[in-house]
């Protein structure tokens, strides 16, 4: 189905080519039909081998034939003497081989071949591993062949550094090829743990172990150690100095920058004398409901119930909760709560003092680093030097989005605030050269942007978030918003303030004026918001406000230059969804 | 430095949508029967159907399909295991499996077969680590934990397995991009991203994936003419170009690849004379790029198709029919830039 060109052709042609496609389909059906009668009659020999492997040949992604291939070796198994299942096995290999000469792409043979190696009395992994050599040296990225690799790999102890010398061999002489750079990310975190990981010695076979040697490099934080990781940057500058338009080096440097998986904690315990609230934030989306989460309150463990901040989220990096009334509404008494995550065996404590309406204690977004490296502290100096070849590259290529936004990545790995600027020049420059893929220029830049202001925020410890007229294209990080009360997100692009919005617990006022604002979804039970400005925006229809009818104190709305202040009845219509709403604007 | 590699689109490739003609080409595939082409696809028969249904339900053109006849088909292929087979004399598969449950919802009809012990077929492929063979013979691969709980998903059964495990699973495909392969240490395919993506969507798994940095994958496959490669430094194609879409639409970042750009790809590939979708722009069309080529315009907006399901490929309605909504990330719904790039296109267009 995959690359056949249509070709044009004359009526006579056409004749001789349907004359011949029925000879063909007469000889197909007598085969299959022969073989289908064969297996009815459970007859599982010699001649039924010679007939599957007819069709076969042609079409090895028939996979009920292999399927009655390995019904009559396990049956010849039986009643045959070792040397001969041995000479029947490496004759069926025989075969495989000539069917993925013919179409080295089909899942079928290489299923099968799998399942024959796992079957010879002695297998021949040597001979194996060279089968895949002289594959990949035709196509280095038939990723079947890849995987029919990796099989031998384990199932004979190849040691993971020999491997990784395959993949230098391989880059070394193409740079541009993503499988080889793929490989790599899974051998290095293999080979070279990062200092903490469980030690492994540089030679250790998989045999012999039983961790799987393909952890995800994604999911597990398997990193790798700094050492080895100034060895990588120096490997992937050679190639994209040598080729700067080759994306494979590209993508595995952006790799390496990238920082390992945060910790899973509690970042934010907050409680509320009014309404009686707590709020927790984890460091990533949780379900607290299945993950054991227990409230604490002064030494007594307490019956509520969490909820997400928004119905829609399973998984939330914020969970909410009331206590009993009467718990810790009297300012007069001081409280301790404690929140255990039994399932981490983690907990984090907030006390609530005489006097005080609110209280939290949390890890601010400075404190973790959150936005930075992973890289430690004094191999800044070698981010720097990362950050003058590329720059070096960029003036010898300065149309190269590649480059550009490494620049950007390592510019926010070294210093996000003081970059700020040139940053902003460079995603320009992206938008420019690359205009394609300018909306995911765009939300990157935004969350940047986010990050940026967040750290400023917490710098000069305010709880108000200003972010107006940068060109913000879509929100994120809610989750570290849970203690803002004035945002102000005015002149940008948004379309929709998303479900993730309702985590901002404790907002007291947003203004959102001068967007493309159509839809408020996460204007979503917010006990403190009181006033919200969105002039100018795209909001039309009634039901949009809905959402805001959850938030009780709301007072102020101001809605001047949206579509919807033309709706007929507007006002009435308005005191009855928003009855709270002593100001209102239209 | 390295060519990319890419197709040319001629200026005289088709431009606009010829539904009428891709509705004849479907509807006339299957009476082609005692062709040797279509004999010699027989091994994946199941899925075929399922593709030219899904295009003419998709296209508003089912009432076109034999109803009748394909329902006794796909009762004739359900084993005494339980599970469904290409084809009549064929062996029974995952892969089959979800087709024949697909097609028995397009048609309202699961109750033809015997659900329970399809669920038990399902349910036996499961393995110790979560994973799913794709028949008794053992193959893995995430593209078999996708049909699983999609089949069960459909039936309303998903949990007669071990959802966690199966998850569990699935993320230790999750690689250095990203993205996900076949197993463990495979890699990044956009397939089995689709695949993995939609099984984690179904399972209610999706805020474990790293959607930033595999959008950024998944929209750096859209190359200089609009269509979409699956991996690195590969050729555009029509298929691929629904798996990343797809995906993409899954994770909540549609709009980072140029939607006006890949429609003008996906117009290219049909075939004036026959109808139908190929791969690229003049290769030989078949149902699998028909339905492929129908979709991927229905995710890119256009109304005259109905709205496609990014996870399931199968129609919205059919979905809300049996109260089917999986989960999908939510980040800006640009219906502003649609409009925007609709009204572009029409400028286009109408030159
Ligand atoms: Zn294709």
């Amino acid at each position: 189905m995959h690359g056949r060109v249509k070709v044009k052709s004359t009526a006579q042609q056409e004749e001789e080519k349907r004359k011949e496609r029925e000879k063909k389909l007469k000889v197909y059906l007598t085969v299959r039909d022969a073989i289908f009668k064969k297996r009815g009659n459970g007859e599982l020999d010699d001649e039924a081998l010679q007939l599957t492997q007819q069709l076969l040949s042609s079409n090895p992604d028939f996979a009920t034939l292999w399927n009655y291939r390995r019904e009559i070796l396990l049956h010849l198994e039986t009643i045959k003497e070792e040397e001969e299942t041995q000479k029947l096995y490496e004759a069926e290999l025989l075969f495989i081989e000539s069917c993925l000469k013919m179409n080295p792409k089909s899942y079928g043979s290489w299923h099968h071949r799998g399942w024959v190696s796992s079957r010879l009395p002695r297998p021949d992994w040597t001979r194996e591993l060279s089968l895949c050599d002289r594959c990949l040296s035709l196509d280095d990225r038939n990723f079947h062949c890849w995987d029919y690799r990796r099989l031998v790999v384990k199932a004979s102890g190849v040691p993971v550094d020999q491997e990784l010398q395959f993949t230098d061999r391989l880059i070394g002489s193409n740079f541009s090829n993503y499988s080889s750079w793929h490989y790599r990310s899974t051998l290095l975190p293999l080979l070279h743990p990062e200092s903490g990981s469980e030690p492994a010695s540089p030679c250790r076979k998989h045999t012999n172990t039983h961790t799987s040697p393909t952890a995800s490099p994604q999911t597990h934080s398997h990193r790798v150690c700094e050492e080895q990781l100034l060895k990588e940057y120096e490997l992937v500058q050679n190639a994209f100095f040598t080729d700067p338009n080759d994306q494979s080096a590209w993508f595995y440097y952006r790799w390496l920058l990238g920082r390992a998986e945060r910790e899973e904690l509690i970042s934010c315990v907050y409680a509320s004398r009014e309404g009686e609230r707590v709020a927790v934030a984890f460091s990533k989306p949780v379900n607290a409901l299945a993950e054991g989460l227990m409230l604490v309150l002064d030494g007594q463990q307490q019956q509520v119930e969490w909820r997400s901040a928004h119905p829609r989220f399973r998984h939330s990096p914020v969970w909410l909760c009331e206590l009993p009334p009467g718990s810790i509404s009297d300012i007069n008494n001081e409280h301790n709560l404690t929140v255990h995550w039994t399932e981490k065996h983690t907990h984090r404590d907030c006390a609530l003092y005489t006097g005080r309406l609110e209280s939290w204690c949390r890890d601010s977004a400075t404190d973790q680093e959150l936005f930075r490296s992973e890289l430690s502290v004094e191999k800044t100096s070698v981010l720097q030097s990362e950050l003058q070849s590329c720059t070096q590259l960029l003036e010898l290529e300065p149309q190269n989005k590649w480059c550009v936004l490494t620049i950007i990545l390592l510019m926010r790995a070294l210093d996000p605030l003081g970059h700020e600027k040139e940053t902003l020049a460079h995603f320009q420059t992206l938008k420019e050269v690359d205009p394609m893929r300018s909306s995911y220029y765009s939300d990157l830049c935004s969350k940047f942007m986010i990050e940026n202001t967040i750290l400023k925020m917490e710098y000069a410890e305010v709880r108000v978030f200003s972010l107006s007229d940068k060109n913000l294209s879509t929100l994120c990080h809610l989750d570290q918003l849970l203690l803002v009360t004035h945002i102000n997100l005015s002149s940008n692009q948004l379309v929709t303030l998303p479900p993730q919005f309702s985590m901002l617990h404790c907002l007291e006022v947003l203004e959102a004026d001068d967007n493309v604002i159509e839809n408020l979804e996460g204007l979503y039970h917010l006990p403190k918001l009181e006033e919200v400005s969105l002039k100018n925006n795209q909001i039309s229809k009634l039901s949009d406000l809905e959402p805001l009818a959850s938030c009780p104190k709301l007072t102020r709305l101001d809605l001047r230059g949206n579509p919807v202040t033309k709706t007929a009845n507007i006002q009435a219509e308005l005191s009855q969804l928003l009855p709270s709403v002593t100001d209102l604007l239209l | 430095g390295t060519q990319i590699k890419d197709v040319v689109i001629k200026p005289d490739a088709p431009n606009t949508l010829l539904l009428d003609k891709h509705a004849d080409y479907i509807a006339a595939y299957g009476s082609k029967k005692d062709d040797y082409e279509y004999t010699l696809s027989e091994y994946l028969r199941m899925s075929g159907i399922y593709w030219g249904l899904t295009v003419m339900d998709l296209m508003g053109q089912l009432h076109r399909m034999n109803r009748e006849e394909i329902i006794d088909f796909i009762k004739s292929c359900q084993h005494d295991c339980g599970g469904f087979s290409a084809s009549i004399g064929h062996d029974p598969h995952l892969l089959y499996t979800l087709s024949a449950v697909q097609i028995l919802t397009l048609y309202d009809n699961v109750k033809a077969i015997d659900v329970d012990k399809v669920v038990d077929y399902v349910r036996g492929l499961q393995q110790e680590d979560g994973s799913f063979a794709g028949d008794k013979w053992g193959e893995i691969d995430t593209r078999f934990s996708f049909c699983a709980v999609a089949t069960l998903a459909l039936l309303g059964r998903l949990d007669a397995v071990d959802v966690d495990k199966a998850v569990e699973f699935v993320l230790s495909c999750m690689n250095f991009d990203g993205g996900f392969g076949c197993r463990p240490g495979s890699e990044s395919h956009a397939g089995q991203i689709y695949c993995c993506t939609g099984f984690l969507s179904v399972t209610g798994q999706l805020h474990q994936v790293n959607a930033d940095l595999l959008g950024w994958w998944l929209c750096e496959r859209q190359l200089p003419s609009g269509g979409l490669n699956g991996r690195p430094e590969k050729l555009p194609d029509v298929c691929y170009s629904w798996w990343v879409l797809a995906a993409l639409k899954i994770i909540g970042r549609i709009h980072w690849i140029d939607k006006a750009k890949l429609r003008t790809f996906i117009l290219s590939c049909q075939d004036e004379e026959t109808g139908g979708f190929a791969d690229r722009p003049g290769d030989m069309v078949d149902p699998f790029h028909t339905l492929f080529g129908v979709a991927g315009l229905s995710l890119l907006g256009d109304e005259q198709i109905k709205p496609v399901n990014p996870v399931f490929c199968m129609p919205e309605d059919v979905l809300q029919r049996i109260g089917l909504q999986p989960d999908l990330l939510k980040t800006v719904e640009q219906t502003q830039l649609i409009s925007q790039y609709l009204h572009l296109e029409s400028v286009i267009y109408s030159v």
